[in-house]
């Protein structure tokens, strides 16, 4: 009797995993694959031939690739590290300050803060070109108004500042999803358990950091390795701000801003595939290096609580 | 001295009044036990009393203070919790510790009285799991160990006990119990479980919708309640009550006997056919149902050989019958 019921179990799995594995196959494994293949080849004479790593080889020993690729990798880290230290702790903070039960007309500060997260980075990044613009802007006003003009700078067209000031502008707008991440976190914390804190006399901050803190780390470092990959996989912003050259002078550069101008090309600069693909798939090593860091080295510590 | 008052307490979540006029005394060392149906306001009232919910009106005094405005962690109290309410990231150790920590005890003394309340529970060999890796009869005793620790003057306990199975119910009752003695301590208990209340309690504290019904010894509320409700809440099986099947009770009235003064007797004033039989071996459970219609429950001492299905007449004596009027209280002087 069993073996035959088994044997109908197999052509269910394979049945209900069809779907799933066809359209994942057909949008994500396919193209991943084919792109992986893609850098090891070359045009030469419009003929398509093996070349092994060559591509590699230029992209990392040849000094104009590699200086535009070691400065697209640094930005990108720059880029990264703002949204951890800013876009986290802010995202942590204004979660712990949702779900105070005190607190009035949370619902709505909530969808306020959620809001630019669906927004269009094209209107997300145009809009904060024409509020920083000093020409028609109104930060220069607004500073102007409390009396901090000199403060103001173009901050998008200096070399200096332009990288940072995306890297807020995207803060600004991705910052509701760590929010809502941990503001779920917390709020599947027990109340008996922050009572009991509060029998003990942990409240207030102590029953933040002693407490929940602890409790919701695992949903931080999720959002950690969350916003590693979408770090490293940021364009869109850049490119609608900055242009796809990344001004002024590469400043904003970032991987894929990188990887779109050598792929496609650029104004004067002609699209090649082949390096294009070379670069994606290094983006590629990247972000599989930084995951498997995160889940061998930092997750397997990290304990999951259930209540 | 006492160790907890409450004075004309009341509490409205929103329009709702949970908690109508509570007047309580708690004296020094003493154990009292909430009882009362699902939903009567029982933790809403020891949630008053830790300060984890303000009351509405009235005063809460635990030792010589009045708390109404002072926090839970500076009121003397400690509570346990129905699901433990343990810190899942720490280790037993450190949960008993947490709250010393917070005050700014010295290290030492956190140390000493950590294992002096390990011991005093047998936790000393989980020092170091954390709850998860934890049975549930150890939680509680972490959880009971995290309250001995701070030194409170009241206890507090929430259905402590609801979550474990019934032979680790019956031992945590009784380590309760001891702990009670050896701390001589003032606890307050809150249960919906009548057994566990007449076991541990000095005083028990029957509510009903928010308000006390009865306050007494448990013997005081078994052989004397003061209305139906807690004459049937105490006791097991639970009294019967009557209206037709005496003859002489006058309309309206109810008379209530319980099970075990009941005995069958030849000529017995109430007359019936045995329609189940219990035998649990030192005791014999008989449903009747009695001429008029009727169920009455007779507890009768070691085994009977009654079967289903035969015909008895009952007795009681006239000094173990209660009256109950039309309103539900009780009444003394019965008509029969
Ligand atoms: N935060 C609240 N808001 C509104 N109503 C509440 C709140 N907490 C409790 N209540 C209501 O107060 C009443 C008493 O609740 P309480 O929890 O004290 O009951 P209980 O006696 O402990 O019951 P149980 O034996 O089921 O634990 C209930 O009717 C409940 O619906
Ligand atoms: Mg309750």
């Amino acid at each position: 009797m069993a073996a035959p019921s088994k044997q109908k179990t197999r052509w269910h799995i394979a049945v209900f995993l069809a779907p799933a594995v066809l359209v994942y196959t057909a949008v994500m494994i396919y193209p991943l694959f084919n792109t992986l293949r893609l850098s090891l080849y070359s045009e030469i004479d419009q003929e398509r031939i093996w070349v092994g790593l060559q591509n590699f080889r230029t992209l990392f020993g040849d000094a104009i690739w590699s200086d535009q690729f070691w400065n697209a990798l640094a930005n990108n880290g720059w880029f990264f590290l703002i949204h951890m230290l800013v876009q986290n702790p802010i995202g942590i903070a204004l979660a712990a300050i949702l779900s105070s039960p005190r607190l009035r007309f949370s619902a709505f500060y909530r969808s306020a803060i959620f809001i630019p997260t669906i927004l269009s980075f094209v209107i997300v990044g145009f809009a904060w070109k024409l509020i920083l613009s000093p020409i028609w802007g109104i930060a220069p006003g607004m500073l102007d108004a409390i009396g901090l003009k000199f403060l103001y700078q173009p901050w998008l067209g200096k070399e200096e500042y332009a990288l940072t000031t995306l890297s807020l502008v995207s803060v600004w707008q991705y910052v509701g999803i760590p929010m809502m991440l941990i503001y779920a976190a917390l709020l599947s914390i027990p109340d008996e358990i922050l009572e009991a804190g509060e029998c003990d006399g942990i409240t207030g901050m102590a029953a933040f950091w002693k407490i929940k803190l602890p409790l919701i780390l695992p949903s931080i470092g999720i959002i950690s390795v969350l916003t590693f990959v979408a770090n490293f996989n940021a364009f869109d912003l850049i490119y609608a701000a900055q242009g796809a050259l990344a001004g002024p002078d590469f400043s904003t550069d970032i991987l894929g801003t990188f990887m779109y101008r050598t792929f496609f090309g650029f104004q004067l600069q002609l699209g090649d595939p082949h390096m294009g693909s070379a670069i994606a798939s290094a983006m590629f090593g990247i972000i599989l290096i930084g995951v498997c860091i995160y889940l061998f080295g930092i997750q397997r510590r990290l304990r999951n609580y259930q209540f | 001295m006492t160790a907890l008052k409450l004075e004309n307490v009341n509490k409205f979540f929103g329009s709702v009044h949970v908690l109508k006029d509570i007047n309580l005394t708690v004296e020094e060392g003493e154990f009292v036990v909430f009882v009362g149906p699902s939903g009567c306001g029982k933790s809403t009232l020891l949630r008053v009393i830790a300060g984890l919910e303000d009351a509405s009106s009235g005063t809460v005094t635990i030792g010589d203070d009045v708390v109404n405005t002072v926090p839970p962690a500076k009121r003397g109290i400690a509570m346990v919790f129905q699901s433990y309410a343990l810190y899942p990231h720490l280790t037993v150790k450190d949960n008993m510790g947490l709250g010393l920590k917070q005050e700014g005890q010295p290290r030492a003394v956190v140390e000493e009285r950590v294992s002096k309340a390990s011991k005093m529970l047998d936790l000393e060999e989980y020092a170091t799991r954390r709850p998860a890796e934890l049975s549930g009869g150890q939680r509680q005793r972490v959880a009971i160990g995290r309250s001995i620790v701070r030194d409170p003057k009241l206890f507090l306990f929430d259905e402590p006990l609801s979550n474990l199975d019934a032979a680790l119910r019956m031992n945590t009752r009784v380590e309760i119990a001891e702990l009670h003695r050896t701390l001589s301590a003032s606890m307050i208990y809150v249960t919906h479980d009548q057994i566990e209340a007449m076991t541990l309690a000095d005083r028990i504290v029957v509510l009903r919708d928010g308000r006390v019904e009865q306050v007494g010894t448990p013997m005081e509320l078994y052989n004397n309640p003061a209305n139906r409700f807690v004459a049937s809440f105490l006791g097991s099986p639970s009294m019967n009550f009557l209206e037709r099947s005496v003859p002489g009770v006058p309309d309206g009235q109810t008379i209530g006997i319980r099970p075990e003064h009941l005995r069958l007797a030849q000529s017995g004033r109430i007359s019936g056919r045995v329609t189940h039989v219990e035998r649990l071996g030192g005791d014999t459970n008989l449903l009747v149902n009695t001429d008029q219609g009727e169920t009455v429950t007779v507890r009768l001492f070691g085994q009977d050989p009654t079967e289903v299905g035969d015909v008895v007449r009952l007795e009681f004596a006239a000094d173990d019958a209660f009256y109950f009027n039309e309103a539900q209280e009780r009444i003394f002087e019965a008509a029969a």
